[in-house]
């Protein structure tokens, strides 16, 4: 193995910053995992796994101190790492083949959780038996301003959460409304009012009479965030009053402004697709005599008027739809078997893990095979040695 | 191999096989009473037909934590304590059946805690009342945050729950009997009788009517009611004269009733006979408990060898190794045949599962070295990954049904046994760096040869698991992407195994750039016995993630202990050679200290 001079260029390329780099991957995975408890997998995820430096909050006050790297940066770290050893030290032989191949795989199995840490994006489409569903829904929260004017036909403007944090003033393109935002939270809990409960800050609609509290964001993977934010429409200069929004509340709401009715309502995140999806029928059988799901199965209709594609697909356990670059999941059920949740994935870098762990599969089977061969070889001399020796 | 050598492995691998062929020898008759008929009728249970058989020992495995007991001056097998319950309670109830442990949970019925571990249904009744309130107010309590008390009058209260629906399976406990609801299952009161018989059923005995699906077993309050409705089934008549025979063991009426109902389910359901007989044969055949039993043999045997008589006592115990092999491969091929499913399903079967596969690369490994250390090393882990599986038989049924998650086998049969291949071949490299450190700490002489051939083993096992581990974590990722969209999701269990795989790659990569030698190879080897027990086990006790299939809360001190003297191990490992002995040279840590002269 040549090693280059450059004491840079060594340190770059050396084994103990491999190891160094293995070992403290071993130590965020650990704390990943551990964290899970308290923060819940995403959280845990994003602050050991996806963040370049790991921080510590310390407790009682506002100090975060930087107290290792993050999987962000000790990923990147071993691919150069990795392509500067390879380029530099380990010659292009043959007998070196396996370990060119297995690294090549592990720099793509890298690559791969940098493109879905970026680009993947996961959302749900819930679909009831006989009802078709053009969206899906993420788990963040939009505000829906509505205008429900028209019987046939809907315009919907939507306000992302991000932009109701920020509070202040949203005007509404084309039309006269503007919404001044008093108040946002990111989860919030909503009971109904009793006598001595404080006045929740709606002045019109349903919230006069709930009382809400603010509450941390939800970190167990099965909880969601119920956003929920007060805000006040304005237009032609009148204000409408102060209406509390949230997903808790069932109930629409709207207001009318110069003949047109606009509804207001908090909402799941919708992107909505150039295709619809129908559920024809759900299925879920359980073992005899038990409770245990034995299978689930949505047989859906897809209907795409841009393609002229009109076909029924069967979505069952590990059995998804791909389709337009999303993936459809059979995730989960409810309402008595009538209602079907599909779990949807967008992840552009989906095949990328494919082809790396075949890659790698392949390069250690090389590899360990040469050994193998080598170490036999070396036996079977040691043992002719000795015959010799003994004779 | 000598000739003597080659003579004494192939019989004690004889001997061996032919102890473990002996527990296949039917029960002989009880009394009389054909009670080994009865118990290989098929019911079902858990979502799936099986003999009587493995429902009884399960429950009472569950209730007493063992398969039999002594009474009376003899012993009750599963087949006639299950009789009892469920037609004979006033002797059911008499008999020594709960284990009770704890303290507190005896104190609360007055008993002071001595050596007698084990109360009939009977001593408890008293106590019933303040049992299930206590468990209420158990129940209330999230499982982590129970107290031992409260969590040992839960599992109390649920183990007579179980009791008391056995009881309330065939006949209402304290009612006139079957024989009474089957004459006239239209009489006043019959109706109610039903409706509890058909909601206390911890089984289905009665086989569905010709015509019906084969899943549509009955419970007999169902089958009553059935026939109320005037839809007679066959087989309430037999089952209702072995009740009436059974309560007052008239042998020859008891024979002819299961002679009868055999007739009329086997007759319908011929399929089910094969699978009942094959499933009562493993049963009693309990091959991972005598699988367990040689392995301690071959453990003995090989440790005698270094003392005395190599040449005969080293293949001995490789053939026993051998048997040891050969009855477990034969329960792992049951199960598979039995379940039709691919061997690891659960914790249960990864332990199983583990241990074998140690066991056949420990077998690879003597053929090749040829120096007791791979029998001592399989064997080791044989037994002990049997003995963990014997500790995870609590919850009852070992062949319990998939849930649709799960139900893949083209995936249980690829990611979950390459990964558990992983695992043994780490814990594998793991136990032959702890026989490298005994051997080092305490033989009285170490030669090179033998040292050189140990840190051969561990590199070549450790490579082995790599690619195992590699491989099956990442099919793993391709399942998670086929059901769920995410390749990888930071699941506990998937980190997991990461932790593995990254162990594994930092031993070889430490050995490559020669940072670690044999000491340090050996340590970080036995240091993968803790990263592997954890990832097996111990995320299962967080209680997040998708793996939560496998939960349990009780092993939480088993795995601290085995992570205990595993980091003791590698401060072994590291210490020098003898280092209490003053007279150890100071630099010798891997050094042959000369022969006794």
């Amino acid at each position: 193995m040549p090693v280059p001079k450059n004491p840079i260029l060594r340190a770059i390329t050396s084994l103990q910053l491999t190891i160094i780099c293995l070992a403290a991957l071993m130590v965020l995975v650990t704390a990943a995992t551990l964290a899970q408890v308290d923060m819940g997998t995403m959280g845990a995820v994003n602050a050991f796994m996806r963040s370049f430096v790991v921080f510590w909050d310390v407790p009682g006050t506002q100090w975060m101190i930087p107290v290792f790297p993050g999987g962000a940066l000790v990923g990147m770290v071993l691919v150069v790492n990795l392509v500067a050893a390879q380029g530099a030290r380990m010659e292009l032989s043959w007998s070196k083949a396996g370990l060119w191949i297995v690294h090549l795989g592990l720099i793509l199995f890298v690559a791969g959780e940098f493109v879905s840490s970026a680009f993947q994006v996961e959302s749900q489409m819930a679909i009831e038996n006989g009802q078709t569903v053009n969206f899906v829904e993420g788990r963040d929260a939009e505000l829906a301003v509505i205008d429900v004017t028209d019987p046939q036909w809907d315009q919907v403007y939507a306000i992302r959460s991000g932009t109701l944090r920020g509070q202040g003033t949203v005007a509404i393109p084309g039309t006269p409304v503007t919404l001044k935002v008093h108040q946002f939270a990111q989860n919030a809990r909503l009971r109904n009012r009793m006598p001595n409960d404080p006045p929740s800050g709606a002045t019109a609609g349903v919230g006069t009479s709930v009382a809400w509290s603010e509450v941390p964001p939800a970190t167990a993977d099965s909880d969601q965030d119920q956003s929920a934010a007060l805000v006040e429409p304005i237009a032609g200069g009148r204000s409408y009053g102060t209406w509390l929004v949230s997903q808790a509340l069932g109930a629409s709401q709207s207001f009318t402004h110069e003949g047109k009715t606009y509804q207001l309502g908090m909402r799941h995140r919708r992107q909505y697709l150039p295709y619809s999806v129908t559920l024809k029928k759900f299925s879920h059988d359980s073992y005899a005599g038990t409770d245990i799901p034995k299978n689930f199965s949505s047989l859906v209709h897809l209907d795409n008027p841009t393609t002229g594609e009109r076909r029924d697909v069967l979505i069952y356990m590990n059995q998804p739809l791909r389709y337009d670059g999303k993936a459809f999941y059979q995730a989960s059920f409810g309402k008595g078997d009538t209602l079907s949740i599909l779990q949807v994935v967008e992840n552009p870098g989906w095949l990328l893990p494919y082809v790396s762990c075949v890659l790698v599969t392949v390069g250690l089977l090389i590899h360990f095979g040469i050994s193998m061969r080598r170490s036999a070889r070396k036996r079977e001399a040691a043992r002719l040695a000795q015959a010799a020796q003994g004779a | 191999m000598s000739k003597i050598g080659k003579y004494s492995a192939w019989i004690a691998g004889g001997l061996a096989l032919f102890g473990a062929l002996l527990m296949l020898r039917a029960p002989g008759r009880v009394r009389g009473l054909d009670v080994d008929g009865f118990s290989r009728l098929p019911v079902l249970e858990g979502g799936r037909l099986k003999p009587l058989d493995s429902v009884a020992r399960n429950a009472l495995l569950a209730i007493r934590g063992q398969q039999e007991f002594r009474w009376q001056d003899h012993t009750v097998l599963p087949g006639e304590w299950i009789l009892d319950v469920l037609f004979r309670p006033q002797v059911a109830d008499q008999q020594p059946i709960f284990v009770i442990n704890d303290p507190d949970v005896l104190g609360m019925m007055g008993i002071r805690q001595s050596k007698e571990r084990y109360f009939s249904f009977q001593q408890i009744v008293p106590y019933i009342d303040a049992v299930q309130r206590e468990s209420q107010a158990a129940q209330a309590i999230e499982a982590k945050q129970r107290t031992r008390f409260q969590g040992a009058v839960l599992n109390l209260f649920e183990r007579l729950y179980l009791y008391h629906r056995l009881k309330n399976t065939m006949q209402l406990e304290q009612s006139p009997g079957l024989a009474v609801e089957v004459a006239a299952p239209g009489a006043p009161g019959a109706a109610q009788r039903q409706a509890s018989l058909a909601e206390l059923a911890y089984f289905r005995a009665i086989p569905p009517l010709p015509g019906q699906k084969a899943e549509a077993w009955t419970s007999s309050g169902e089958a009553l009611r059935a026939a109320a409705m005037g839809a007679a089934n066959a087989g309430l008549e037999p089952m209702a004269r072995i009740a009436t025979a059974w309560s007052v063991q008239d042998a020859p009426s008891f024979n002819r009733g299961v002679k009868d109902l055999q007739i009329v389910t086997f007759g319908a359901w011929p399929e089910a006979q094969t699978q009942v007989d094959h499933e009562t044969t493993f049963n009693r055949a309990q091959p991972f408990y005598v699988g367990m039993v040689i392995y301690v043999l071959a453990m003995l045997t090989v440790f005698a060898s270094w003392l005395w008589k190599p040449a005969v006592l080293r293949p001995a115990a490789f053939g026993f190794l051998c048997a040891g092999a050969i009855v477990q491969t034969a329960g792992l091929v049951s199960r598979i045949v039995l379940q039709g499913r691919p061997p690891v399903t659960n914790l249960y079967s990864s332990a199983v599962f583990v241990g074998w596969g140690a066991v056949l690369l420990g077998i690879v490994l003597e053929r090749m070295y040829r120096n007791g250390f791979g029998t001592a090393v399989a064997s080791a882990s044989g037994f002990a990954s049997l003995l963990v599986a014997h500790h995870l038989t609590g919850d009852g049924d070992t062949m319990e049904m998939m849930r649709a998650v799960l139900d893949s086998n083209f995936w249980l049969a690829t990611h979950v046994t390459t990964i558990t291949i992983g695992y043994s071949g780490t814990f594998l490299a793991g136990a032959i760096a702890i026989a490298w450190t005994l051997r080092k700490q305490f033989a009285p002489r170490i030669d090179p040869e033998t040292s050189r051939s140990l840190s051969g083993m561990v590199y070549g096992i450790v490579a082995f698991s790599l690619f195992f581990s590699f491989v099956g974590t990442v099919l793993g990722g391709i399942w998670a992407d086929q059901s769920w969209g995410r390749f990888w999701g930071w699941d506990p269990k998937e980190n997991g195994a990461l932790l593995i795989v990254l162990w594994n790659a930092i031993i070889l990569h430490a050995r490559w750039g020669g940072f670690a030698r044999e000491r340090g190879v050996m340590t970080m080897a036995i240091f993968g016995n803790v990263i592997t027990s954890l990832s097996w086990f111990g995320v299962n006790m967080l209680g997040v993630g998708l793996h939560s299939y496998g939960f349990m809360d009780k092993a939480f001190w088993a795995l601290s202990g085995f992570i205990a003297v595993q980091f003791l191990f590698m401060a072994l490992a590291m210490a020098p050679r003898q280092f209490w002995k003053r007279k150890a040279s100071r630099d010798g840590a891997d050094r042959a200290t000369p022969a006794r002269a």
